[in-house]
């Protein structure tokens, strides 16, 4: 009998140093944690006059349909298939499913990332929260036994439920769409830069500690790491997430509000992620002893954004007012493209908020709240316009 | 000793306990007698003990210690943990 051991090497994450991208199973994943992954869900189910959970569960179906599919052998029997299925949802830090009985069409879950993550970073709710993991599980049926099928959460943890319990409807409905991206963009050849360097942070030695860290789930499929809930998210959920949003948000005429509440999920993700952070062991041991100043703090926290995926991206200027940075293999702009051709318009909300967000963080005073929107940052070139890197500037809003 | 409320965190009563200097050894030795020993990061030269239903981690120095309370934390966990840190209100 195969066991949950046996399988973990398919599962074993690769890393690029030279983009920074962490591979698990034939897709990049992203480091997130659960301010992140919560808000960007809020704002997307939350849109008035669109599917925003069709979105959610759609691409998680397509993104880990695939995903699954290549982490399977040719050689499994459908016990070791679910074993995997249930293996990779843990390992990626998204929580612990048992599909013990998904036969019956019941598959629960009793830890998850998206219900500590919506009831730590945005509180109590009366709705169930867990899309995602509808997703998922349609992904992961799809992969198993090639069948489309609907997962409907009924009870939700976030709700007050013991577990949440998710049932399987294999009546008729559309086939699974493949994850169809062409042609794939290579990552730079040479190297970028100048780029400004603090005399203090040893940058490599930041992103050396972060990459060596096991950012795997936990017994209960967490990962409460610099005191936050991390994940790895393939890239291809968030890219397909927020290109679904735009779009679908562009068909009420509502595009750049749907860029702004992007932009702005990161913006607390950049205040929220980091001062979480900052306020870790993990920092307080390897990271405070080479701070400093602000200015160091804030190479700091670039440097560990790069180690966790989110856009090899570096500092070109900085001052307590200003910031420019320069990222050459975005995930956001890379992604789009691989998706959807050349864009009309910078495609990198993510890293655009984030810009502005660890800006107010290290320069600004007082709460989160009070903090937000006193930095503004635009990207003035993209990867995904043609561009050879994508470009952001920050500035102090007067 | 005393407390400080950490913010943006897995749990909204994060804190970190700031134990007197002279009980630091005696305290960890109390928390690794209930909940295990501690397993040591190198790389960001911390330590931790992953009780059910919290997280105790420091940094090699063990003090402060910072508390991440899972969801399932209740009443009667933190008030035996206060009583193992020697902490009251």
């Amino acid at each position: 009998m195969v066991t949950g051991s046996d399988l973990v090497p398919r599962l074993t994450m690769q890393y690029e140093p030279a983009t920074y991208r962490r591979r698990i199973a034939g897709h990049d994943v992203i480091i997130h944690c659960h301010h992140y992954n919560a808000r960007l869900q809020r704002t997307i189910e939350g849109a008035r006059g669109i599917d925003g959970k069709g979105i959610l569960v759609g691409a998680a179906e397509v993104v880990f349909g695939d995903q699954l599919a290549r982490a399977l052998r040719p050689g499994d029997d459908e016990v070791t298939r679910w074993a995997v299925a249930e293996l990779l949802y843990r390992h990626l830090g998204f929580g612990r499913i048992d599909l013990s009985r998904i036969g019956e069409g019941i598959v629960t879950a009793d830890s998850s990332h998206f219900v500590e993550g919506w009831l730590a970073g945005l509180g109590e709710t009366t709705d169930n929260v867990c899309s995602f993991t509808e997703g998922y599980l349609q992904g992961a049926v799809h992969a198993v036994t090639g069948a489309a099928v609907r997962v409907r959460e009924v009870e939700c943890m976030a709700r007050g439920a013991g577990r949440c319990r998710f049932e399987v409807d294999r009546g008729e409905r559309p086939a699974v769409a493949a994850n169809h991206k062409e042609p794939a963009i290579a990552s730079p050849r040479e190297p970028g830069g100048p780029y400004a360097k603090s005399a203090h942070v040893d940058e490599q030695a930041i992103i050396d500690a972060v990459v060596g860290m096991p950012m795997i789930g936990d017994d209960a499929g967490l990962i409460p790491a610099f005191s936050v809930y991390l994940a790895n998210m393939p890239a291809d959920f968030y890219n397909r997430i927020c290109i679904g949003f735009v779009e679908a948000m562009r068909g009420l005429g509502r595009d750049k509000a749907a860029i702004r509440l992007l932009v702005s999920d990161a913006e607390h993700c950049g205040m929220n992620t980091f001062r979480g952070i900052m306020h870790s062991p993990e920092w307080d041991g390897l990271i405070a002893p080479m701070v400093r100043d602000r200015a160091d703090a804030l190479h700091a926290i670039i440097a560990i954004s790069n180690a966790l995926g989110w856009g090899d991206w570096h500092v070109t200027a900085h001052t307590p007012r200003t910031l420019a940075l320069e990222s050459r293999y975005g995930y956001e702009a890379v992604g789009y493209r691989e998706y959807r051709g050349l864009a009309a318009a910078p495609q990198c909300a993510m890293l655009t908020g984030v810009a502005a967000g660890v800006m107010e963080l290290v320069y600004g005073e007082g709460t989160v709240e009070e903090r937000y929107g006193t930095f503004s940052a635009r990207e003035e070139r993209c990867v995904g316009c043609g561009e050879p890197s994508c470009n952001f500037a920050v500035e102090q809003v007067e | 000793m005393h407390r400080e409320k950490v913010p943006a965190c897995v749990h909204p009563e994060t804190y970190k306990y700031f134990l007197d200097r002279d009980a630091v050894i005696s305290t960890w030795q109390r928390l690794a007698a209930r909940w295990g020993e501690p397993r040591h990061n190198p790389s960001f030269r911390t330590m931790e003990i992953a009780a059910p239903r919290f997280t105790l981690r420091a940094t090699v120095l063990g003090n402060p210690i910072t508390v991440l309370r899972r969801r399932e934390c209740t009443a009667a966990d933190v008030a035996e943990l206060h009583a193992l840190l020697g902490y009251g209100e």
